[in-house]
């Protein structure tokens, strides 16, 4: 039986990010001025380094908290509410370590997973998207060529969360243009490694606080101790499909904490602003928006749950984690929309927290298979 | 080959091994009717329970996925040698701009010369 009891532990967690969240990373946020690309301030990653939650799925036994995805959603959730950008931050370092956990070598796993955890935790990043496109993986043009002791690399890979910082890549490349789907190999690339360059940094209208960039990889030489399963050839593909689809569960997470920051904002204006003699939340057309808003984010909350319950029980979460990134999603985007007619121009003062609100809720339909493939998905399991 | 297509070889070489599915469900840990989805494409299958599958079903892992695409995804290109392919696409990160302008402009002439005849 589906059991979404928050536990103890989890409401410790919870309390400890939201105090967080509104003590340091949302007055921060509102301060710095990210108008312009400058250098990656670490301040919030150290933050969330003290609790050792820059990659939350780590197992205890490289140093990691070891967390279920039900209780890696609630953090995301909560962290959201303050910075999406944040979220994505720890969202890309868990998409990066996925793989990893799920098919590495001992020697993967214990030279690299110790590395992001702790206070000194480093970023990483998940390179899938090229100029040529991400949801296609036929579209893909990085690849991977066999050579004696491993392979050579040639691509490029764009919009790369977290790239200008991170100390190692993890990609998928083909390495038979005939048979992209199932040639795909996973490797992960060290940042200092020979032939990698970080190219231009994505000046992005979202996601303020996290960086991406263009990674180049030139003729770069992977030996078989980075390659994913490096005996078993035909396995990338299966590995991807399931990073992602337990991957996307946490854009769901973004997506509520997005809309519930949202929420909040217009909640506590409604109580404010007084409008013939009452408060604007006593007439009734916006309570009933507001009515409207807490409704749908406690279904897509409720889904999201749903489907990270699903993952951590080994069970069936492939539409359910589709279905929840598709709902939520839409909800962020339907509940910035809505909190924004409440504030009227308040709204829409550049750089203000609605406006980067609104700004990264447009971007969920985008990210991490687009709503579009994600029906795709579905509808083949219909 | 697709979902559907994976599902059948799973439940060719379950019926080879002479295992119901209730018993081959056992052994891999899932409901029968989680497996009955995935023999019948109707489950997404990672790559872990491929594993599993390969070594309760005396199987390479190739076998249940080689050539794998989704639905639509064949391509008319089986004569084509692979390898002179990849190497034509690796070499291509070598060259500079205006060279790789230069190769277009070539392939377009030789796909100009191909609708000719």
């Amino acid at each position: 039986m589906m059991d979404l009891t928050i536990n103890n532990y989890q409401k410790q967690l919870i309390e400890t990010i939201r105090k967080l969240s509104e003590q340091e990373i949302k007055p921060f946020c509102l301060k710095k001025d990210f108008s312009k690309t400058q250098a990656f301030d670490w301040h919030l990653v150290k933050l969330l380094g003290e609790l050792n939650l820059v990659c939350p799925t780590i197992p205890v036994e490289y140093g990691g908290l070891g967390l279920d995805m039900f209780t890696i959603g609630l953090i995301i959730e909560e962290i959201s509410v303050a910075s999406p950008s944040l979220a994505a931050i720890v969202e890309t370092n868990v998409h990066f370590a996925q793989p990893i956990i799920l098919a590495g070598s001992n020697y993967q796993k214990e030279t690299i997973l110790p590395k992001l955890t702790g206070t000194d935790a480093c970023l990483s990043s998940f390179a899938l998207t090229e100029v040529t496109g991400g949801s296609d993986v036929k579209s893909m043009m990085t690849c991977a060529r066999k050579i004696s002791n491993g392979f050579i690399l040639n691509g490029r890979k764009e919009y790369i969360l977290n790239a200008p910082e991170a100390e190692y890549i993890l990609l998928f490349a083909f390495t038979d243009p005939l048979h992209k789907k199932s040639s795909l190999r996973g490797f992960i690339i060290p940042r200092t490694i020979s032939g990698l360059r970080i190219g231009h940094i994505n000046e992005m209208a979202v996601l303020d606080y996290a960086q991406m960039a263009e990674i180049i990889f030139d003729h770069i030489e992977i030996g078989p101790d980075m390659i994913l399963k490096e005996t078993e050839p035909y396995s990338g593909y299966f590995l991807l499909t399931q990073t992602m689809d337990i991957g996307r569960v946490l854009t769901a997470a973004t997506a509520v904490g997005i809309a519930r920051a949202a929420y909040e904002i217009a909640f506590d204006f409604s109580n404010q602003r007084i409008q013939f003699d009452r408060k604007i939340r006593n007439h009734q057309a916006v309570s009933h928006s507001l009515v409207d808003m807490a409704t749908k984010i406690e279904m897509a909350r409720l889904m999201t749950w749903k489907a990270c319950w699903l993952i951590d029980q080994g069970d069936d979460y492939t539409i359910a984690s589709a279905m929840a990134k598709l709902s939520a999603s839409a909800i962020a985007q339907e509940v910035t929309a809505a909190a924004s007619n409440i504030l009227g121009a308040k709204a829409l003062i550049k750089g203000s927290f609605m406006d980067r609100l609104t700004n990264d809720a447009r971007m969920l339909s985008t990210i991490e298979g687009t709503n579009n493939i994600l029906r795709n998905i579905i509808a083949s399991l219909l | 080959m697709n979902l559907r297509e994976l599902g059948e070889r799973i439940q060719t070489a379950r019926e080879e091994k002479k295992l119901s599915q209730e018993q081959l469900a056992n052994a891999i840990g899932c409901s029968q009717s989680a497996l009955s989805n995935y023999e019948k494409g109707k489950r997404r299958i990672y790559l872990s329970l491929l594993e599993k599958l390969s070594e309760i079903l005396d199987k390479p892992l190739n076998y249940f996925v080689e050539n794998f695409e989704e639905a639509n995804d064949d391509l008319p290109l089986a004569n084509l040698d692979s390898n002179l392919v990849l190497r034509i696409i690796n070499n291509i990160y070598s060259l500079d701009q205006e060279q790789i302008k230069e190769v277009d402009l070539y392939i377009q002439y030789l796909l100009w010369k191909k609708d000719r005849g």
